[in-house]
């Protein structure tokens, strides 16, 4: 399907914090209390439209376990945004986070968005973490912050799609270079659908192809 | 004869400023300048052809630009100059036209007494009359005449600029030049050294040098020049000898001017003309349509766009774009790479990239921090895994027979199942073996398949069987990695066998729908092959992209041994 832009989102976090979930509800909008354990990184995508254009969000779900991290430590690299996340009922996926974080930024390029997550919102009675702890980290780490419920899909799409107008954004102030593959970003391919010129080397495609996920 | 021509005149225009004379001037401007403007609109109307020769005119009117030398000294002085810096073409002077260029120039230098027009003119009698002609302000209307001409011609040429025209077009010029030195010799007797002398067109920059070079020596000796011209003159215009003196000669050579000064200019205008038609035929000369020349210039439609012709092309693209849309969109439908994409292969393979080279770096780091006696061993194992993962040649695969009350897909099963009983890892096969199963169930569902159904569904089975199978070389890779104790002979043996049962997988789907589509009745027996050929086509990318998949891993295998 035709798109203007590519981004390449890694989703991590402790194992169990509910990131397949999130991209479950995300991609399908539908909730599976039981999940297989991810191996490696499982990928999920789907077409979002953030100012007239098409974008293409292509998210790497990736293990939580320890034994995967060495791997998953290699699928950072590209990566153009970031879903961080810990569950509000674990106070130690929590207090990984700077761990994950350290992890990111080391393996990923410096201008990688990162969204900080508080999955879970909806088992408010069983909560460790309070919101505003979520928030001074984030503010700390200058992430972008949301809690979130894969389950009841409590800002699940505000999440990816916030996190994808960043980077959007960024693209517009030319801080990302988008020939640039690293930056997790890839223009889409040239052929138009819509039938707009497609503008040379640039914004891309017309995106009037209808949308709808792989 | 200039002579007798002066005193024709001279008897008959006694009365200077007489009504007669005025109307015939005035007819004669007029006449003159609808001329002008019949040529001029000739011009125009010859589009871009005319332009060429509008720009051999133009070349003319240098010439005719030499009466004003001697109109206005210091003025045309420096519009020679101008013109100087802006031909620069190689019109290359002869003697003759040399000389002329000479004694045109020259009389400006005394122009304080009117007489020296005279020096040198020897060769050309009827240029000589017209500038006589200079002499009586009354003929001032033919003069504007010329002027008129003038300027038209000269800003043609400076439109010509605006349209594109390089002045260093050499071979045209010469050509032209040459054609117009021919035509003249053709045209009227009088006219033509004129003209020669205006076609020829002297250098400019010498002109240019000549004039400021005499300007300045008038200005340091203005008698001696002076007298040297009277002498040159008077030797020269023999039939004015007599009437040297002033005076007398005034009233004699207006009306002998003005004659001469009508016949050359209505003669002139018909020899433009001519010249216009012969430039023409000189250019066209074998260079129909001047397609080369105008090519040359860049004279193309873009300069001089015309309306429908823009908008025919205009839709004729709109057309061409809107078929190549439905085409693309068309083969998007059946695009292998972009089906490829859809269903993940290419994510899972790159994927399968990223820790292929992040292995790749670590079996080079520890060779490199090894000590380097045991460098060696660790090459050797490398290699020998590397062996152990050489595809077998086609030949020596024996084929399987069917077993019996076993379905395609469940034999397909055991088949993957058994190639990875050593690998020592819970493979994943059901996405492949439930692929399989639909696309049999939809082979055998519909009898009447269209040829187009059949193609487009046996490109998305391959394009979905491959992306399965690179899933599969992903998720083997990553276990593997993972996994405490590592077999690498088992590993290797075990992918290399499955390598081999999903190309051979691969070619089973091409097989299937090629059966199907030869199975079919279909008019279009050209179109079908085109399908077929195809199939086989995309199952061979298909078994690039798994054995691709499967060098990948090698080093997830290999290190494992290191």
């Amino acid at each position: 399907m035709a798109y203007a832009y590519l981004f390449k989102y890694i989703i991590i976090g402790d194992t169990g914090v509910g990131k397949s979930c999130l991209l479950l509800q995300f991609t399908d909008k539908r909730f599976q209390p039981v999940h297989d354990l991810t191996i490696g990184v499982e990928f999920g995508a789907r077409m979002i439209t953030i100012d007239g254009k098409q974008i293409k969000l292509q998210i790497w779900d990736t293990a939580g376990q320890e034994a995967f991290r060495s791997i998953t430590r290699s699928y950072y690299r590209g990566a153009a945004g970031a879903l961080l996340v810990y569950d509000i009922t674990r106070r130690d996926t929590f207090n990984h986070l700077t761990t994950w974080l350290e992890d990111a930024r080391q393996h990923s390029n410096s201008n990688m968005v990162i969204m900080l997550i508080g999955n879970k919102s909806d088992l408010e009675s069983r909560r460790e973490v309070k919101k505003e702890e979520g928030e001074a980290f984030a503010r700390e780490h200058g992430l972008v912050f949301m809690e979130t419920s894969a389950k009841t899909a409590a800002n699940v799409e505000e999440a990816f799609i916030n996190t994808a107008k960043e980077i959007y954004e960024k693209i517009q102030e030319g801080v990302f270079d988008i020939n640039n593959e690293a930056n997790g970003i890839k223009i889409g391919p040239q052929h138009s659908t819509g039938g707009g010129t497609s503008g040379a080397g640039g914004a891309g495609t017309g995106g009037a192809a209808g949308g709808g996920c792989c | 004869m200039p002579s007798s021509d002066s005193e024709d005149f001279e008897s008959a225009d006694e009365g200077r400023n007489s009504p007669s004379k005025k109307e015939r001037k005035k007819r004669l401007s007029s006449s003159n300048y609808s001329d002008n403007l019949e040529f001029d609109l000739e011009t125009k109307k010859d589009a871009p052809l005319a332009k060429s020769n509008a720009k051999d005119v133009a070349e003319a009117a240098d010439g005719w630009d030499d009466f004003d030398i001697e109109e206005e000294a210091k003025p045309s002085t420096k519009n020679i100059t101008e013109k100087a810096t802006v031909i620069k073409s190689d019109t290359k002077p002869t003697g003759v036209i040399n000389t002329n260029a000479k004694s045109e120039i020259q009389p400006e230098i005394s122009q304080d007494t009117g007489w020296d027009d005279f020096d040198d003119w020897g060769d050309t009698e009827t240029a000589c009359n017209i500038k006589e002609d200079q002499l009586e302000p009354q003929s001032e209307n033919k003069y504007s005449n010329i002027k008129e001409v003038t300027e038209r011609l000269a800003s043609a040429s400076t439109k010509n600029e605006g349209w594109g025209w390089g002045w260093g077009v050499d071979s045209i010029f010469s050509t032209a030049t040459a054609g117009i030195s021919t035509l003249t010799s053709q045209v009227s007797q009088g006219i033509s050294t004129v003209l020669e002398t205006s076609i020829g067109a002297p250098d400019p920059e010498e002109l240019a040098r000549k004039s400021k070079d005499i300007h300045s020596q008038q200005t340091l000796s203005k008698e001696p020049s002076t007298e040297k011209s009277q002498i040159d003159s008077s030797k020269d215009t023999h039939n004015n000898e007599g009437q040297f003196p002033f005076g007398s000669l005034i009233s004699g050579m207006t009306k002998f001017v003005e004659t001469t000064g009508t016949k050359v200019l209505a003669g002139g205008l018909d020899t433009l003309e001519t010249i216009g038609k012969k430039t023409m035929e000189v250019l066209q000369d074998g260079d129909p349509g001047l397609a080369k020349k105008r090519a040359m210039l860049g004279l193309d439609s873009d300069d001089k766009p015309v309306l429908s012709q823009v908008l025919r092309e205009a839709k004729a693209k709109a057309e061409e774009e809107d078929r190549i849309r439905e085409q693309k969109r068309e083969a998007k439908e059946v695009h292998y790479e972009s089906l490829f994409d859809d269903f993940e292969g290419l994510v899972h393979l790159e994927a399968l990239e990223m820790l292929s080279r992040q292995v790749s770096m670590r079996i080079d780091e520890r060779l490199r921090s090894v000590d380097p006696s045991k460098r060696q061993d660790i090459k050797e194992t490398l290699q020998q895994v590397a062996e152990l993962c050489e595809m077998p040649d086609d030949d020596e695969e024996e084929e399987l027979e069917e077993s019996g009350d076993m379905s395609k897909s469940d034999t397909l099963h055991e088949r993957l199942l058994a190639s990875t009983r050593d690998i020592g890892l819970k493979m994943q096969y059901q996405p492949l073996i439930k692929q399989y199963t639909d696309t049999l169930e939809w082979l055998a569902s519909d009898p009447n398949l269209t040829e187009k159904a059949i193609y487009k569904r046996a490109v998305s089975s391959l394009a979905q069987a491959t992306a399965l199978s690179v899933e599969v070389y992903h998720k083997t890779a990553e276990m593997l990695l993972v996994k405490p104790r590592r077999s690498t002979a088992d590993e290797a043996d075990a992918l290399t066998q499955m390598t081999v049962v999903l190309t051979k997988h691969i070619s089973d789907i091409a097989t299937l729908f090629t059966e199907k589509l030869n199975s079919i009745t279909s008019e279009d027996k050209e179109q079908v092959n085109s399908h077929i050929t195809n199939i086989f086509l995309e199952a061979d990318n298909s078994s690039k992209y798994i054995q691709n998949a499967f060098q990948l891993a090698l080093p997830i295998i290999q290190i494992g041994a290191v």
